[in-house]
């Protein structure tokens, strides 16, 4: 191996002005040597680092701060001694974990089994079902919630329906079935879209030696296949649990008296502000804990176990039976319809006539006129703020990921290691992170956009940052210096080939963003005010005023700002998009 | 005419190892010069110092006496091309070829008729429209060419550029490369691990090896005169043969070789008559340990004349066509045979043959510690 260090590479300063002319006359040395200005690749390296100093690292400390001090401002460890004490307390962290389990479990056991059906046994329509199987997971969880609650509460049709007809219902959906119905069918496509792509990576002369060796094809999948698999196997289910134990809408809406840790933060937060905020951030401190508990058992496996295999030859479709095919098929179309009915419904019922909770078949616009009458901004407030953010995120994120990957040293790694940290913190955690850095001076930002914005953009940066790192990889370095020894300046070579070789990461980054952001409900719920009402926060307020039209049509409205990017953006770069979730 | 490029003193040093230890070079105005070595043996590095994008610890590079290394990458004005040849994906061939002229500002009509000449020279005008991922190897390498000859640049630096090409189109391509640098007449540094594909093309070559330059010469010489073991070895093939001088007489050194798997000390010396050679004593003294080269082509079979014979047994046999290649196992270990002519295929594996060799034909390095 020739050494080709990337990160001994020198650091070029910027050429203001190009020769003029081919083979120009070069200027003596010692003006070349003044070129040695500083390079302001370093500079935007010390702003990123203070600005995630500013916008993680204090927020997070002053939230840990928070949960120690009396309300006189004297150290405790009370509020974490009544956290472990109090029933009440330590049962919503009993539910977190709880909630957390069945939801990884559940997604595991339908997503592995559908990704190998769809790459393995033939199962048609392949690419239809890589598009469908990502609309479950950006659709928002409050809005799957809230459809269940439509078809199975105590009110729902499907109740409905059996009890007309005499036939018990088995329970309830309230409560934590209800939690982990919901989630698993938003989140099982993380397993599944790491396992497919994964099982689309190895090598197929692996499992051909296998067979060559004399192993059966069911000891090849168990000896070789499976092993191979596991790292996407826990890393989804990791996500997943991450992802789960965050979650606050679907808790919220669903949940009725059964309180996760996300809620619990949520109801100490607003039932008595101030005296219990310290208690509150308390709570958060335990979730934050249990999350980068979580992370940390990630890093660790996926670690020490990342095979980086890359595909010469794909394996292709096993020759299946024809009832075997017929069973995978019925399998994969079942799980992945059954989890696309939340949004079907809640699109449908939005036109029908309604009043309250009441709703009956026909067709109306009365809900979407409703719901432009009485909060007229809503739209236009979560299309705004989802687009700044947005903005912000991605241009964050190309400087950052531009730094991390053709800049990489010692102090790259330190911002690496602090963009990790938002993957850790739920939005709730986030949001009274922020209240108790940002509530009072020198920096007052509670009641204010900005806030919301800051929320928005810490905890999406991470993914976006990853999207322009992973373009960037990809991207062979020679590339750049080919355009370097052509005579183009490092500004140049940035602009005319780095960034248009990373459009494609930025695009699909930025999409991501929007489609997270425009219906993000649990730092926003904490964090806005007055006139900065949110889609989501008024699909939350709709349904806990049993205003089951109005959040329909609210609901619609979101879910179409959140498909029709994503449908452009699968038209413009097609199968690609499933990779990038 | 300038002084071409100078490299004096060039080190490098990555964490714990020297990459580069103190490399001095001359190339001069209009040559082709290759560097070759084994991996890691420093050839890219130096070539990447060369283009700036890696920076000497200590050292210069120069050009025409004028220093290069103060420079940033983009205005050494120097043509690369690379190993993967780094098209830019995003961009048509046409536009990939006038990128540099574009960086350089240059007048539109001047960039197109640069451009045309460029894709002409490599017959890939007619892919003027096309992107790179839709060319094969062969004509992307081309494009590459193009791209760095383009700008016209005052030295060519080429990374293994034909080290992605199936063995066929490699021969094509590199008589393609050879005949266009002697048409521009532009001067070449170009780095190869093949040392054929640096015989075939080179006006001089370096071999390098640990950071260092071990030979620099022309093919031919450094091919008949290997200057170390290492070069003998690594140059064409070569058998090693070692022993230990006995005796030095009208300028013939007797050398006692070592036999297979003994130590080459006193106690067998003169033992056995077969397993003493004769080569040109030059300045050997008795008591020597020494390693002869022997090149597979300059060993006979069965040559009465010779001066010198090794017996042995045939072991392997392997017809090439114009060339027969055996192994032949002899006290002093197995050696590598070529004979001219298809007689020699009808050889067996076992049948006892007499080596011979000219003492001249021998490359003797004293005390070598090292073997190939």
């Amino acid at each position: 191996m020739d050494m080709r260090p990337r990160a001994e590479q020198r650091h070029e300063p910027m050429q203001g002005k190009r020769k003029g002319r081919m083979n120009a006359p070069l200027a003596p040395a010692a003006r070349k040597r003044a070129v040695g200005g500083r390079d302001p690749w370093q500079v935007a390296l010390a702003g990123c680092y203070l600005l995630l100093a500013l916008l993680i690292i204090y927020p997070l400390s002053q939230l840990l701060l928070g949960s120690l001090r009396t309300g006189t401002g004297s150290w405790t460890l009370a509020h974490f001694r009544d956290f472990f004490a109090l029933r009440y307390y330590r049962a919503a962290l009993e539910h977190s974990l709880y909630v957390g389990l069945m939801v990884t479990v559940f997604s595991t056991l339908l997503g592995v089994p559908l990704a190998v059906a769809v790459a393995r046994w033939g199962v048609r329509g392949r690419a239809l079902l890589r598009a469908l199987v990502v609309l479950p997971l950006v659709s928002p969880p409050f809005i799957g919630a809230y459809s269940w609650i439509l078809l199975l509460g105590r009110n729902g049709w499907i109740t409905n329906l059996l009890k007309a007809h005499g036939l018990p219902w088995l329970g309830s959906i309230y409560g934590p079935q209800g939690i982990i119905l919901a989630l698993t069918l938003n989140l099982y496509p993380f397993v599944f879209l790491l396992v497919a792509a994964s099982l689309s990576s190895i090598d197929a002369s692996l499992e051909e030696a296998s067979a060559n060796l004399g192993a059966t094809p069911g000891r090849t999948f168990r000896r070789v296949t499976v092993p191979l698999l596991m790292p996407a196997i826990l890393g989804g289910a990791l996500l997943v649990c991450l992802t789960a134990m965050a979650d606050f809408g679907s808790a919220m809406i669903i949940g009725e008296d059964y309180l996760v840790l996300p809620t619990l933060i949520y109801s100490l937060f607003f039932n008595e502000m101030g005296g219990q905020l310290a208690m509150a951030a308390a709570a958060s401190v335990v979730l934050l804990v249990c999350e980068t508990a979580v992370l940390l058992v990630e890093r660790w496996y996926l670690g020490r176990r990342s095979y980086g295999m890359s595909a010469l030859r794909r394996t292709g479709e096993r020759e299946v039976s024809p009832p075997l095919r017929l069973l995978a098929s019925a399998f994969t179309y079942g799980v992945v319809g059954i989890s696309l009915v939340p949004a079907a419904v809640v699109v449908v019922t939005s036109f029908f006539p309604s009043s309250g909770p009441v709703m009956w078949p026909g067709f109306s616009l009365g809900n979407y006129a409703t719901v432009f009458y009485s909060v007229p901004r809503a739209l236009f407030n979560s299309l705004y703020l989802s687009g700044i953010s947005t903005l912000l995120c991605v241009v964050l994120a190309v400087v950052i990921g531009y730094l991390l990957v053709r800049r990489s040293s010692r102090w790259t790694a330190g911002l690496d290691a602090l963009l990790m940290m938002p993957y850790a913190v739920p939005g709730t955690v986030l949001a009274v992170a922020l209240i108790s850095a940002f509530g009072g001076r020198p920096l007052l930002l509670t009641g204010t956009v900005t806030i919301l914005l800051v929320s928005y953009v810490v905890r999406r940066l991470p993914y976006a940052v990853r999207g322009v790192t992973a373009v960037l990889h990809h991207m062979e370095p020679a590339v750049e210096e080919a355009s370097v020894s052509l005579g183009a300046s490092p500004w140049g070579t940035f602009r005319r080939v780095t960034l248009p070789l990373m459009m494609p990461g930025i695009i699909s980054g930025a999409v991501m963003t929007w489609v997270q952001v425009v219906s993000e409900i649990s730092s926003t719920i904490l964090l806005y005010f007055g006139p900065w009402k949110t889609m989501s926060v008024v699909i939350y307020e709709q349904v806990m005023s049993d205003n089951f039209g109005t959040a329909a049509a609210a609901s619609s409205l979101l879910l179409a700002a959140v498909f029709l990017p994503l449908l452009l953006l699968n038209l413009w770069q097609g199968e690609r998009t499933a990779e990038l979730v | 005419m300038g002084m071409g490029l100078t490299i004096r003193g060039v080190e490098k040093r990555f964490g714990r190892q020297q990459a580069l230890a103190g490399v001095d070079l001359e190339i001069r105005p209009g040559e082709f010069f290759s560097l070759v070595g084994p991996s890691g043996c420093g050839k890219t590095t130096l070539l990447r110092c060369v283009a700036g994008f890696c920076r000497q610890d200590a050292g210069e590079i120069a050009w025409d006496g004028e220093r290069l290394d103060p420079l940033p990458a983009h205005r050494r004005n120097l043509g690369m091309v690379f190993q993967n040849y780094a098209l830019f994906p995003h961009l048509s061939v046409r536009e990939n070829v006038a990128y540099g002229l574009r960086a350089r500002r240059q007048a539109p009509a001047l960039v197109r008729e640069r451009v045309g000449r460029a894709l002409e020279m490599v017959h890939l005008a007619h892919r003027a429209h096309h992107f790179p991922g839709m060319l094969s190897g062969g004509e992307q390498q081309r494009v590459a060419t193009a791209r760095a000859l383009a700008i016209e640049p005052r030295l060519l630096l080429m990374d293994e550029p034909l080290s992605n090409l199936d063995a066929k189109l490699r021969v094509e391509m590199r008589e393609e490369i050879r005949r266009m640098q002697r048409a521009l007449g532009i001067t070449t540094l170009y780095v190869t691990h093949d040392q054929e594909e640096a015989l075939a093309l080179s006006d001089r070559i370096a071999v390098m090896n640990a950071g260092r330059l071990e030979q620099v010469g022309a093919p031919l010489d450094i091919y008949r005169e290997p200057a170390t073991p290492f070069v003998a070895g690594f140059i064409g093939h070569t058998n090693f043969l070692r022993g230990v001088v006995t005796a030095v007489a009208g300028g013939q050194a007797t050398v006692s070789l070592q036999v297979a798997g003994t130590a080459p000390q006193g106690q067998e010396r003169g033992q056995e008559g077969a397993c003493q050679v004769w080569v040109p004593a030059r300045e050997l003294a008795i008591g020597v340990a020494v390693t002869i080269a022997l090149r597979p082509e300059r060993l006979s079979l069965g040559a009465p004349g010779a001066a010198n014979s090794l017996p042995g047994e045939v072991e392997e046999v392997v017809f090439l066509g114009a060339v027969t290649r055996m192994r032949v196992g002899t006290a002093a270990g197995p050696l590598v045979v070529e004979v001219h002519g298809e007689a020699a295929g009808d050889i067996k594996p076992g049948a006892a043959v007499l080596l011979g060799f000219e003492g001249a034909a021998a490359t003797v390095f004293a005390d070598a510690a090292q073997g190939g």
